[in-house]
């Protein structure tokens, strides 16, 4: 009897598992598709019913029968490990949607875009972003979306220990001196995020801003720099005078924007959709924008980032023209105006393509302006083959400097390992 | 039965009662609050000593002042200049301007103000008082009783008194923080706006005790600025309580050393439950809140001022569910396959005798050790080549495997105990080795198997690790992986989070619980046989 | 013994077969895995190349964080046992008397063994967050702080914090083990040494402690092990931010393989950490062997 039980009950979970890994109709093509989690809505607009009561995966296989779209939305935390974990699997999804992107092209693992994007849809993306994903005169990834980076202020909370929004390294020193003294410290008037999360961005602002940056004039990396290093050795210097949040090493930017959602926090540099996240977290913030402050004399840029979609060789699929025109069909899809538009609009992002510019500058007239600081806007070097080595150095650099190391020393050292 | 002898010492002790009393007395009627009223603070930035603006909001404050004094306040004006020079060589200045007053309070002079903290006090002094007399009337011509002979009524009210005592020793945290948190931190968020609830009833008792109810409407902005501080010399109530109390055990049972061991004992097992249920605590409630609230700087509440059920409902959608059903499946499946080979192995060690037996032991004492997660980077190299990566059935086998030492180690101790003679009957009936196996030794060792099956289940439930690298797609995720989408660093959702987690430890905590009695005696008889 | 069971000479290797099978697939395998890789050049997408001797081994003792994070490991473990040793034995002699309650005490105990370490993780790095942590939450609404205090104000203190969180979860392990030892004493020996005027200390090491110490030595052995192996409080809580500063071998070890996709060195930083293992459970097995021995 127990014998029976026992088998049974192995049996059953067998069979669950099995039955859980479905097989599929040999004339169907199933793309693997895997997209970041930009926010809480992301789940529903894909799988849920977040698409004007339908989701992206129904509505896309009702309108492409023959296609079927394994899609999974992975939080930023984990999909690169869950990449690479795929590709080490043999397992590599079809479709990806992430921001980096040089690794798997020089690792021969993508399609370069042309094999499978449509004409027309090519020539919709802004030439400025198709650019930042060029390698060897190929383009590898098109741009899914975008944000622009500004700081953001409490307008209240500055007119209130009355001074100006800073546009100088030294103004901004001295705006925070008075968001101290007049709070007594109760409010953060500086938001800095040295996080293995986007301590990057960090390492942008205040290179940038100083004339520095991760590569010279030339395009060769040069982390190292007299510039960056003074750049970094300011904002290390806000964080000793007790100027910004107490642990940059492991509050995100996330953690930032809520402390200014709280209104614990004066000034943060942020992306476009603040406003939105703010909104969202029951915030009531009276806030405008402004350039990121730069030392003196030199101008600041403002900080884009941008996304990207890529498709992944598959060898063993059997016929490979077949599986390139479903992949133009899902750009196709994911770019037509009216998904795109409010998929962008969705999480408050900047769009890719010039076909959603007018849709979106019409429900939302304060996009125009973020257009035009877009393009402006500095990217990181991502195409270059060691980003990510220079990503996670600079990070690295930055969290030893607040444990007390030299930066010079440790940007030395990346500087050394990167052309040495 | 009488002892002469017993006089001196019960009478110093009954001293000694009433001592701890007065002085507590004593204590609570002294000024020991003190309040420093900071009934208006203006800061006027970009403002020198002396300019325009200076003057104009000079003149202010003083108005402002004249209102108070006129109401019969002694009140003091203050004046902070703070001068910086800012990078481009120009002074800066901030001018704070306070109006204070400076208060004292004894804590007597609450009661009867309707403040929480006040009728703990009236009870804490009702108490002090029935112990006072329950004691007197309890020593009334029973000074030289041997105290584990007292007659029932002596007894009875000289146990009233301790108990009475007792409490209100511990009543006196609770006035004392009560008032921290009115005080201080109640005050200072209705006065930062955050905070409605309740606020009028504060106001109204703060006037009372502050302003003999002077202020009336005025007194939002006299409480703007107050600091309220308290003088150590409070907790003194503590150690004036407390030598009533022994002094008191003393009079009931002619010794304190047992009660206080005893009192150690539980404070000692309660504080180690508090702790112990603290994170529990966090997770049940953090899993009810909204999601602002999860993130609230300011403290607000200790409990979700709304029970947000439809946290349960929406972690339903984002693939709990289906967590659950894969960590079943893999904690399941591991338990049945680790039981399977499991048994026979243990049955084989514990019941027959061959060539290598020891070292097979020791290879399983030692294999308990092995930890997949040193090897992660061989085990996602195997499960690749056997195409098992990102598989349930392949985490299942894992789990399993690791498991077995641990379970062959247990479940042959449990063997072992049992004596083969029942067995050995069962063979000579008729029974194949399989049948003794099944019929006879396996129902004997019930307890010892479910201890080993529960142990690998809660290993394998609890496995993050191995997990995290192996499974790559979304629905092929059990719980402990599940859960930490919702801590994605771009947004954390605390409160399902802390549901999804709630919802994957209860079922855990209890299958362990099941098993606590069997615990000890399962390590005994299993891997740490002592 | 001469039991009828044991009918033929393959008989008992059959009856281990599977257990066998199961192990040696699944556990050796990986083990002779993890020592090939360490010995050859892995590139950062995963391709295994040739044999490199022990560059990789160079490679590892050479990463800038070794040193720490080898220092790190051993202040975790020796921390985390120690005082959870201490604490477990001391929880489990007051647990050990007979008092009202004790039942649900005794249950109340069992929940963080109960509980997955993510979880407990988790929720610990809420309680101690400085911004809205719960342990602010309530310290301040009890009236017992005035301003919520930074309670991760530098990473040694956070490193602190890990190791608390592991004492919390290894606290009731030890307290088990030492009241099963405990509960196999016979209260004989106590009134013994009362008759003869033994004092609280003269029972607890002349009695207790030697009477509990296979328990305890066998508790510390897997606590060490299992201490050691711990990833997810360290992971949840800092992930070894800033700059491996609070890295333990194994998250170091995962980190530099999934994360910095230094597969080589990873590989033979494994091997270190599997031969420091190997080396406790060696000691492990022949403690646990001579007992064997002595009981039989």
């Amino acid at each position: 009897m127990k014998k029976t039980l026992a088998l049974l009950l192995v049996l059953t979970m067998v069979f669950a598992l099995f039955s859980s890994q479905a097989a599929f109709a040999a004339d169907e093509i199933t793309l693997d598709v895997i997209i970041c989690q930009y926010g809480p809505n992301t789940n529903e607009w894909f799988l849920g019913k977040g698409m004007n009561g339908t989701n992206f995966v129904d509505k896309f296989e009702a309108e492409n029968p023959g296609i079927k779209l394994n899609l999974d939305v992975v939080s930023w935390n984990d999909v690169y490990t869950e990449v690479d974990t795929r590709i080490a699997n043999n397992n590599a999804p079809d479709i990806l949607n992430i921001d980096v992107f040089a690794n798997y092209a020089n690792e021969g693992l993508l399609l370069p875009v042309k094999d499978y994007c449509p004409d027309d849809l090519f020539e919709d993306f802004f030439p400025q972003f198709i650019a930042q994903s060029v390698i060897d005169d190929t383009v590898w990834a098109v741009p899914d979306l975008a944000s622009a980076r500004a700081l953001f202020y409490n307008v209240d909370m500055l007119n209130e220990v009355g001074v100006e929004v800073p546009t100088t390294w030294a103004e901004l020193e001295d705006v925070s001196q008075a968001i101290i003294d007049y709070y007594n410290g109760d409010v953060y008037p500086w938001g800095i995020d040295m996080t293995t999360d986007e301590g990057q961005a960090a390492f942008a602002y205040y290179t940038w801003g100083n004339g520095g940056g991760f590569v010279d004039a030339d395009g060769n990396w040069a982390v190292n720099s007299a510039e960056n290093v003074e750049g970094i050795n300011f904002a290390l210097g806000l964080i000793q005078k007790g100027f910004t949040n107490p642990n940059p090493a492991t509050q995100t930017r996330y953690d930032l924007q809520d402390m200014f959602a709280a209104g614990k926090m004066a000034m943060v540099i942020a992306p476009n959709q603040l406003p939105t996240y703010v909104a969202d977290k029951g915030g009531n913030i009276n806030m405008a924008t402004a350039g990121i402050p730069a030392n003196e004399g030199k101008t600041g840029s403002s900080v884009g980032v941008m996304d990207r979609v890529m498709a992944f060789r598959d060898d063993s699929a059997p016929d490979q023209a077949a599986r390139n025109e479903a992949i133009g069909k899902f750009l196709k899809f994911f770019y037509d105006p009216e998904n795109y538009v409010g998929w962008v609009s969705m999480e408050g992002f900047l769009p890719a393509v010039n076909s959603a510019v007018e849709a979106l500058v019409a429900s939302d007239p304060s996009f125009a302006a973020w257009l035009d600081v877009l393009g402006t806007c500095q990217f990181y070097p991502a195409a270059k083959a060691e980003w990510d080595q220079v990503k996670q150095g600079v990070i690295a650099a930055e969290q030893a400097a607040l444990t007390g190391a030299d930066i010079q020393t440790e940007l030395d050292a990346l500087q050394a390992a990167l052309v040495g | 039965m009488k002892n002469p002898d017993l006089v001196g010492p019960n009478r110093r002790a009954l001293l000694f009662v009433i001592l701890g009393i007065a002085l507590s007395l004593i204590l609570l009627s002294m000024p020991l609050y003190s309040f420093d009223a900071c009934v208006y603070t203006k800061k006027s930035p970009n403002t020198f000593v002396g300019d325009e603006k200076y003057r104009s909001v000079r003149a202010e404050v003083e108005q402002v002042a004249d209102g108070y004094r006129a109401q019969g306040m002694a009140c003091e004006i203050g004046e902070d200049v703070l001068e910086r020079v800012n990078s481009k060589g120009e002074t800066t200045s901030l001018i704070t301007f306070t109006v204070t007053e400076r208060m004292s309070r004894s804590p007597l002079s609450l009661l009867g103000k309707g403040f929480a903290a006040s009728k703990v006090l009236a009870l804490m002094l009702g108490l002090l008082a029935l112990a006072l007399a329950a004691e007197l009337a309890g020593c009334v011509g029973g000074m030289d009783l041997v105290q584990f002979r007292l007659d029932t009524r002596r007894a009875a009210l000289r146990n009233l008194a301790a108990l009475s005592l007792l409490l209100a020793l511990l009543l006196v945290p609770v006035f004392i923080l009560m008032n921290n948190y009115a005080f201080s931190r109640q005050i200072g968020l209705y006065t930062a706006g955050l905070l409605e609830e309740g606020k009028e009833a504060l106001y109204t008792r703060m006037d009372a005790l502050l302003f003999e109810g002077r202020m009336g409407a005025e007194i939002e902005k006299a409480l703007g600025g107050l600091t309220a501080s308290h003088s150590g010399l409070l907790w003194m109530l503590m150690p004036a309580m407390l030598v009533s109390l022994l002094a008191a055990v003393q009079l009931r049972y002619g010794s304190i050393q047992s009660s206080a061991m005893k009192a150690a004992l539980y404070f000692f097992v309660v504080v180690v439950c508090l702790v112990t249920l603290y994170p529990y605590y966090v997770m049940t409630v953090t899993a009810f809140r909204s999601n602002a609230e999860t993130l609230d700087m300011y403290f607000l509440h200790l409990f979700p001022t709304k029970w947000i059920w439809s946290n349960l409902s929406d972690i339903i959608h984002r693939g709990v569910p289906r967590y659950l059903l894969n960590s079943l499946l893999v904690a399941g499946g591991a338990t049945v396959l680790a039981m399977l080979c499991g048994i026979p192995a243990a049955f084989a060690m514990a019941r027959m005798k061959f060539w290598g037996k020891k070292a097979f032991l020791g290879f399983v004492i030692m294999s308990q050790m092995f930890s997949p997660v040193v090897l992660l980077i061989g085990i996602s190299q195997l499960m690749n080549t056997l195409h098992l990566n990102d598989s349930v059935l392949g985490l299942m086998l894992i789990n399993a495997a690791f498991n077995q030492a641990f379970a062959i180690w247990l479940l042959r101790g449990t063997f072992v105990s049992i004596s083969p003679e029942m067995e050995q009957a069962a063979m000579i009936d008729g029974c194949g080795t399989v049948g003794a196996l099944t019929r006879v030794l396996i129902p004997m060792a019930a307890p010892g198997i479910v201890t080993a099956l529960i142990f690998v289940f809660i290993n394998a439930w609890n496995e993050y690790t191995i997990a995290t690298v192996l499974i790559s797609t979304a629905s092929n995720r059990p719980i402990t992986v599940g859960i930490t989408q919702f801590s994605s660093f771009n947004m954390i959702e605390w409160q399902y989070l802390f549901a999804a987690s709630l919802v994957a430890t209860i079922p855990v905590v209890l299958l362990f619980m099941s098993i606590e009695k069997h615990l000890t005696s399962g390590l005994t008889s299993g891997g740490v046989k002592g | 013994m001469n039991s009828p069971l044991n009918r033929s000479r393959w008989t008992p290797y059959l009856w281990l077969m599977p257990s066998i099978i199961l192990i040696a697939v699944f556990v050796i395998f990986p083990i002779l895995i993890v020592f090939k890789l360490s010995f050859s050049e892995i590139s950062k997408a995963g391709v295994i190349g040739g044999y490199v001797g022990f560059q990789n081994y160079k490679d590892a003792v050479n990463l800038p964080a070794f040193k720490t994070v080898m220092l790190n490991t051993f202040w975790w473990v020796v921390s985390v046992v120690g005082v959870s040793t201490v604490l477990g034995f001391v929880i489990a002699m007051v647990f050990n008397q007979k008092f009202r309650g004790r039942k649900i005490a005794r249950a109340i105990l069992v929940f963080p063994w109960a509980t997955s370490l993510v979880i407990q993780a988790s929720v610990w790095n809420y309680i101690i967050k400085y911004e809205y942590g719960s342990l602010n939450s309530v310290l301040l609404n009890l009236g017992i702080i005035k301003q919520a205090i930074n309670w991760r104000s530098s990473y040694q203190i956070e490193f602190i914090w890990e190791c608390g969180v592991g004492i919390f979860v290894t606290v009731p392990f030890v307290a088990f083990c030492v009241l099963s030892g405990l509960q196999s004493i016979d209260d004989s020996y106590y009134e013994a040494a009362t008759v003869d005027g033994a004092g609280f200390w003269d029972k607890l090491f002349r009695i207790t402690l030697p009477m509990v110490r296979p328990s305890l030595t066998v508790s510390t052995v897997l606590n060490i092990i299992y201490v050691f192996n711990s990833f997810p409080i360290v992971y949840t809580m800092t992930k070894g931010a800033p700059a491996n500063k609070t890295d333990t071998m194994i998250t170091y070890l995962y980190m530099l393989s999934f994360y910095e996709r230094k597969k080589g060195p990873a590989t033979a930083l494994s091997v270190i950490g599997f031969l420091i293992l190997c080396a406790c459970a060696g000691l492990y097995m022949i403690t646990v062997m001579r007992k064997e021995e002595a009981e039989q």
